[in-house]
């Protein structure tokens, strides 16, 4: 396959096309602040803050290396003076949201942002979109960015407790703010946003131990992706370490019920 | 309404078109009833003249016509068309083959066009054309708002009938896609589009034969979209075209088409145009129907179907991810891609996408040639530019210009200049997101590239005038609040940029302000511009920046002396009459909501300024300007 000359922070690298910006800098050991990025998600470039400069011939562009694919030989520049700008700018504008976030401090300081430069919107989002991205993955159906412009935010269809939630944790997870909070209390799980409650899982009560474990969830539609007996189904409703427990009593029953 | 409708209605009978040479008949049997020589009463019934009882007018002149006794001459017959484009005159009425210009046409004035004009030969006075030096004008051409321009796209607007597909072809409608059908590789079409070197004219001001290249090349289904979204406010130039010649535009998607390899094309046009809705709704129809669109066209093999898809107004809904995002039912958002549109853009097929204005001169750039369309403009900036103008100036209404032109002659000349004998201040051009451009550079010629220099874009041909009574801060203040509220929120420059700006102009106009603003401003904006993702960002600091470029020292006015010298921003100024000046004719006094002003005829009245709440209406109707702001 053709392979591209990029030259990256001074540095000369080969990249292979439609690769990444921000996966041909981590290649190559060059570190490149993201806030909405996984890489486990369609890059949806929200945050800009992994913009870099990139040059062609005399052209200058502003890119977000977390989606630009590399097609031709270009060079890039990580760290210029307009980009430390622009992102201590980010993030001076994002710490009027999320003042408390450990991840944003230590951001603040890297690129010398003054927290408390914009006055205080008081929310606790950064608005990355990756719990709502993370949840379609999941085929969780329940976080999605509704309103626009700057009433846009992370909510639920109609602002309702949704129905769809299936209690992965994904998106609590993936939060780079800590801002998505569940909590298991008396046999459910409590999904919260924006400290309003977002759904509310029924979860298992194991059978063994008396604990409740892992969210309910619609077993005959998982077992059917499998093949028959893959998962024997006579531990759907134990905990895991219980079915360790219960494993092993039967391993070790066949020695000892000869005995 | 009624002879709308009927023209509807007399093209159930129109043939099928079966090869190109049949169109050419078609359109020569035609003659007789279209022909330029037919005695015809015009009146517009577009959109700005309907409000003014327009269909009323039509009505009233058919009907009248129809009962009238001519004693054997030929009576003539009344068409209903698009805008004239002088809509600030409307209704228009115009009488061919003479070519008469009678303005603000009433109801009650029919029976008088029909008796004195029509069956008499004889003009009537008060419905003619006067300047602001009270020269009277009697025909179309010679009215100055006319005369200077060179109406190409908009030609046939105000001319045919945008219900009657055969009055577009009686003017040669079609006529380049029979060309473009019968003689013409997709390879030469797309050739003479790259010789034209026409930009499109939605806003972007890409090359449209680079944009057909690319997007021929790829492989896979392709589909032709034409933007009609139309988002800035003010601006009409896209309906006037969409309501008063659809089948240009059908005709100029078709021939893209053909030169693309695509046979599914699509309209996304805004449900606030009904009109619109409606003409293309039955341009489609009546193309299909006769073989111009659809399958087999003109017998050619070549199938290319067009549908309608209507948006629900968001202005970014115009931005082209956005635009095939909501096309394809998802929300409208602009996408976060690199990819562009010619190559994955709707259902992740290779899509072209142009704007109305862009489709509409094809047509004659097929039939004319890409040279010819070349020598018209300037050398980076082709062609004709169609703008909408509007704001503190004489004539309101479409233009179209060649590029080129100096800013002045459209705005002095044609727009007849800026009204009650105030100074020019600027022209905003561009749409919402535009800048500001001062008296300075009246002479730049418009085109893409001096207007970017200047600090304003093109756009899609919105332009504003303003007096000296406009303050130039709280224009910025208003465009960047309207495009908070336009925009998506995806990205953090564009959602939490643009606020903080508008919170500082906000205080600025409240006499807030603080000496560091400006160079804020200019900080914020600049990221704006470089780190947004999509167009609504990158040019939403426009508004902010092109004032603060130009008109620095009106910042500084209101910051340091904490005053408005336009007498705007409302805590920033005082009024005051000036007893000079003042001949007591009481206007003001009359005007005056709270009766803050007082006075003896004849003698110079007092303005006590406890009481103003500054409405400015004696400042507005004084004609001594003996209202001064302090
Ligand atoms: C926020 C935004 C709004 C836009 N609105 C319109 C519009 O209403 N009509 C239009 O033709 N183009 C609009 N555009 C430009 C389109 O994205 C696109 O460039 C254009 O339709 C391409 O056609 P053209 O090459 O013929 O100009 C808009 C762009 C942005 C960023
Ligand atoms: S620039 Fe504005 S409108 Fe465009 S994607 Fe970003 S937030 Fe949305
Ligand atoms: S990480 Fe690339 S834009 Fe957020
Ligand atoms: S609508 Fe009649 S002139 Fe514009």
């Amino acid at each position: 396959m053709k392979t591209l000359k990029i030259k990256i922070d001074g540095k000369e690298v080969t990249a292979k096309p439609d690769q990444t910006i921000l996966e041909l800098a981590t290649e190559n050991g060059i570190y490149i602040p993201t806030l909405c990025h996984s890489p486990a998600l369609e890059p949806a470039a929200m945050c800009r803050l992994c913009m870099v400069e990139l040059y062609e011939g005399r052209r200058k562009k502003f890119v977000t290396a977390c989606n630009f694919p590399l097609r031709r030989d270009v060079e890039i520049k990580t760290d210029t003076p307009d980009i430390r700008q622009g992102r201590k700018l980010i993030i001076e504008l994002l710490m009027a949201r999320c003042a408390d976030s450990p991840l944003l401090q230590g951001l603040a300081k890297e690129y010398g942002a003054n927290v408390q430069r914009f006055s205080d919107l008081k929310d606790d989002c950064v608005m990355c979109g990756l719990c709502a991205r993370v949840c379609e993955k999941v085929g969780g159906k329940t976080l999605t960015l509704s309103g626009r412009g700057v009433e846009i935010h992370v909510n639920t269809a109609f602002s309702e407790a949704s129905e769809f939630c299936i209690g992965c944790g994904s998106c609590v997870q993936i939060c780079p703010v800590n801002s998505i909070v569940m909590e298991d209390v008396a046999g459910e799980r409590i999904l919260k946003i924006h400290g309003r409650e977002a759904a509310r899982v029924k979860l298992v009560h194991c059978e063994m131990c008396n604990k409740h474990f892992g969210p309910v969830i619609d077993l005959t539609k998982v077992m059917s992706k499998f093949d028959k007996g893959a998962i024997p189904p006579s531990n759907a409703n134990i905990c895991p370490d219980c079915a360790r427990i219960k494993l092993a009593k039967r391993i070790a029953g066949r020695y000892y019920d000869t005995i | 309404m009624q002879q709308l409708k009927q023209a509807a209605e007399s093209n159930v009978n129109t043939p099928r078109i079966t090869s190109p040479k049949a169109l050419e008949d078609y359109r020569a049997s035609l003659a007789s009833k279209y022909g330029h020589d037919v005695p015809t009463v015009i009146i517009c019934c577009g959109t700005g003249c309907r409000p003014s009882n327009a269909v009323e007018v039509a009505e009233l002149l058919e009907k009248g016509l129809a009962e009238a006794d001519f004693q054997g001459k030929i009576v003539p017959h009344v068409k209903a068309t698009g805008c004239h484009g002088f809509c600030s005159r409307g209704p228009i009425v115009e009488l061919e083959p003479q070519g008469i210009f009678y303005q603000k046409v009433k109801p009650k004035d029919v029976p008088e066009i029909i008796e004195k004009t029509i069956k008499g030969g004889e003009l009537i006075k008060h419905l003619q054309y006067k300047d602001a030096s009270k020269k009277v004008f009697t025909h179309t051409n010679e009215i100055p708002f006319y005369a200077k321009q060179s109406r190409l796209v908009l030609k046939n607007i105000g001319k045919i009938n945008p219900f009657d597909i055969d009055d577009a072809i009686a003017t040669g409608t079609y006529g380049a896609l029979a060309k473009a059908l019968s003689s013409m590789t997709p390879g030469q079409i797309i050739e003479e589009v790259k010789t034209s070197f026409i930009k499109g004219r939605g806003g972007a001001g890409f090359p449209t034969g680079i944009k057909w290249e690319s997007c021929a090349s790829q492989i896979g289904n392709r589909y032709i979209i034409c933007n009609a979204d139309e988002g800035d406010p003010g601006a009409f130039m896209d309906r006037s075209l969409l309501e008063g010649d659809p089948h240009r535009i059908l005709e100029g998607m078709a021939i893209a088409a053909k030169a693309i390899g695509s046979n599914r094309g699509y309209i996304y046009v805004r449900l606030e145009y009904p009109l619109a809705i409606q003409t293309l709704t039955q341009a489609i129809q009546q193309a299909e129907a006769m073989g111009l669109l659809g399958d087999n066209i003109m017998g050619t093999g070549f199938n290319f179907k067009v549908s309608l898809s209507m948006g629900a107004g968001a202005f970014v809904c115009g931005e082209s991810s956005a635009l095939m995002s909501s096309l394809e039912g998802k929300v409208g958002r602009p996408r976060p891609k690199y990819i562009r549109s010619v190559e994955k853009g709707f259902r992740d097929s290779p899509s072209n996408l142009n704007n109305v204005e862009t489709y509409a001169n094809i047509p004659d750039i097929i039939l004319k040639g890409g040279e010819w369309y070349k020598s018209i403009g300037t050398k980076e900036s082709t062609g004709t530019k169609v703008f909408s103008l509007t704001g503190n100036v004489h004539n309101i209404g479409l233009v179209e210009v060649p590029m080129g032109v100096p800013l002045r002659e459209i705005i002095f000349d044609i727009g007849g200049g800026v009204p009650k004998k105030r100074a020019f201040k600027a022209v905003q051009t561009g749409g919402p997101s535009g800048g500001c451009i001062p008296a300075q550079h009246l002479d730049i010629p418009v085109s893409f590239e001096s207007l970017d220099q200047v600090g304003s874009i093109m756009g899609s041909g919105g332009m504003i005038v303003m007096d000296e009574n406009i303050c130039m801060v709280e224009v910025a203040r208003y465009f960047t609040h309207f495009l908070v509220e336009e925009s998506c929120g995806q990205c953090t420059p564009c959602r939490e940029g643009l606020i903080r700006m508008e919170e500082i102009l906000e205080r600025i106009t409240h006499g807030e302000g603080r000496e560091e603003d400006p160079d804020t401003l200019e900080e914020i904006g600049k990221f704006v511009t470089n780190f947004s993702l999509c167009g609504l960002g990158t040019s939403a600091a426009n508004p902010v920046l092109s004032t603060i470029r130009h008109f620095r020292e009106e910042y500084e006015t209101h910051i340091r002396h904490k005053k408005c010298p336009a007498g705007v921003c409302k805590p920033l100024y005082s009024l005051k009459i000036d007893e000079e000046k003042c001949v007591g004719c009481g206007i003001c006094k009359k005007r005056c909501p709270v009766n803050a002003i007082t006075g003896d005829k004849k003698k110079p009245h007092v303005l006590e300024i406890e009481k103003c709440i500054k409405c400015m209406e004696c400042h507005k109707n004084c004609d001594f300007a003996a209202v001064i702001v302090l």
